[in-house]
């Protein structure tokens, strides 16, 4: 098979799991808030990653756009789990794509971004994400309010704690990125003395 | 310069975002959305009929007296039975000189399909051992369905049935509504416990009410 039907085949594969995950899935997905939160926003920011490594040229070099990149992907993460945001999400439909094409573009940019980032960028940034994933599942695990109109008390519970294993990966995701950057630093080191 | 300059922009631009949509960083969810976007208080309540359980017909800015009124279900599994079972305890808590004279307690249905005046009259009925002359139920008399979705809005009310279970998941907020038929504070029953609100009420009441309107 060439490239370009390699590529085309790809671009289909996603576009296929695109549609399963937000419109041929969406109704069960949107049905409980653990689906919503730790399925659904997942799964669109890992289609997202997927077209980003396929896609090997697209990188991110400079600096200012790196982090101006990365700052806009977390506002993402940050507005897409507010509460009023979720509601909105899972209501109106309009908000429910922008959801999902939001979350997609947020993986794609990762990728391009941390392809080319300094070790230092992204073990801050997979720590951060890391670290507000935690905080707003232990959050939605504690909090005896409903904060979300479409879903029950139960629901933001089981969802809290879901994110808190999410979080959890995430962590060990940035160790494992942390180790293997501190020992490539200590190779280039040793090879330059 | 552009390595910094750039970044900073676009943190800015997203603070000022995440800031426009909830309001100043006030309202995150959609039930604290909803209330600041109906206005500043002191504001009018929004004027329509109403009907208590012994079919009087009734509009609140004729009751000339402060008001606390919630908004509940009757089909709720849950949470309507735990803010009237608050309410009872403050009714029966607030000053008795206060109750009923100066202060009625209101307690509105909006599920307008199920909830007829046979069945708020049986579930006020529960609440009745004692003497509970100074708490109505109610539900919109002669007002459409958009009628009262307006109000709620203008209200700052937010309802939404969950589809297919039929629960109907809503703000819980108690609402004082003034002699002079204006909204002048919200209690919000999650947040605050039923000391606090009945020293309010009271403060309220006897015209020593705290400085802050919200």
């Amino acid at each position: 098979m060439g490239k370009r039907q390699a590529t085309i085949l790809f671009i289909l594969i996603i576009a296929i799991l695109g549609w399963l995950i937000s419109f041929f899935w969406n109704e069960y997905l949107s049905e409980t808030m653990m689906r919503h939160q730790v399925m659904q926003l997942p799964a669109m920011v890992l289609l997202g990653v997927l077209t980003g490594l396929y896609f090997k040229k697209l990188v991110v070099k400079d600096l200012a756009w790196q982090i101006s990149l990365l700052i806009m992907v977390m506002t993402s993460f940050i507005f897409w789990m507010l509460p009023r945001s979720v509601d909105m999400a899972v209501i109106d439909p309009l908000y429910n794509r922008s959801m999902h094409l939001n979350m997609f573009v947020a993986g794609l940019v990762i990728v391009a971004v941390l392809r080319a980032a300094v070790f230092e960028i992204k073990i801050a940034f997979l720590g951060m994400v890391a670290a507000m994933t935690l905080a707003v599942g232990i959050t939605l695990r504690v909090f005896n309010i409903l904060l979300c109109s479409s879903f029950n008390i139960f629901q933001q519970q089981e969802t809290g704690l879901y994110l808190i294993f999410l979080s959890i990966a995430l962590f060990l995701l940035t160790y494992i990125t942390f180790f293997r950057g501190a020992k490539d630093e200590l190779k280039r080191e040793g090879s330059e003395e | 310069m552009k390595k910094v300059l750039l970044p900073v922009a676009v943190l800015l631009l997203c603070i000022t975002a995440i800031g426009i949509w909830t309001r100043g960083f006030s309202a995150f969810t959609v039930f604290s959305y909803t209330l600041k976007n109906a206005g500043d208080m002191p504001r009018a309540f929004p004027d329509i009929e109403w009907i208590d359980q012994d079919s009087t017909v009734f509009h609140t800015r004729d009751k000339h007296k402060y008001l606390l009124v919630n908004f509940v279900y009757l089909s709720c599994p849950d949470v309507c039975h735990k803010v009237n079972n608050r309410l009872e305890n403050i009714y029966h808590s607030v000053d008795s000189a206060i109750v009923p004279d100066q202060l009625e307690l209101v307690t509105v249905s909006f599920d307008t399909q199920r909830d007829g005046l046979d069945r708020i009259k049986k579930y006020r009925e529960l609440f009745s051992k004692d003497n509970i002359d100074g708490w109505s139920f109610a539900i919109p008399y002669k007002t459409s369905e958009l009628e009262f979705s307006n109000f709620l809005k203008e209200m700052g009310v937010w309802i939404y049935e969950v589809p297919e279970t039929g629960v109907i998941n809503h703000s819980i907020y108690l609402f004082l509504i003034s002699p002079d038929n204006k909204i002048v504070k919200v209690f919000d029953p999650a947040r605050e416990d039923d000391p606090s609100i009945i020293k309010q009420l009271e403060q309220w009441v006897s015209g020593r009410q705290p400085s802050s309107l919200s």
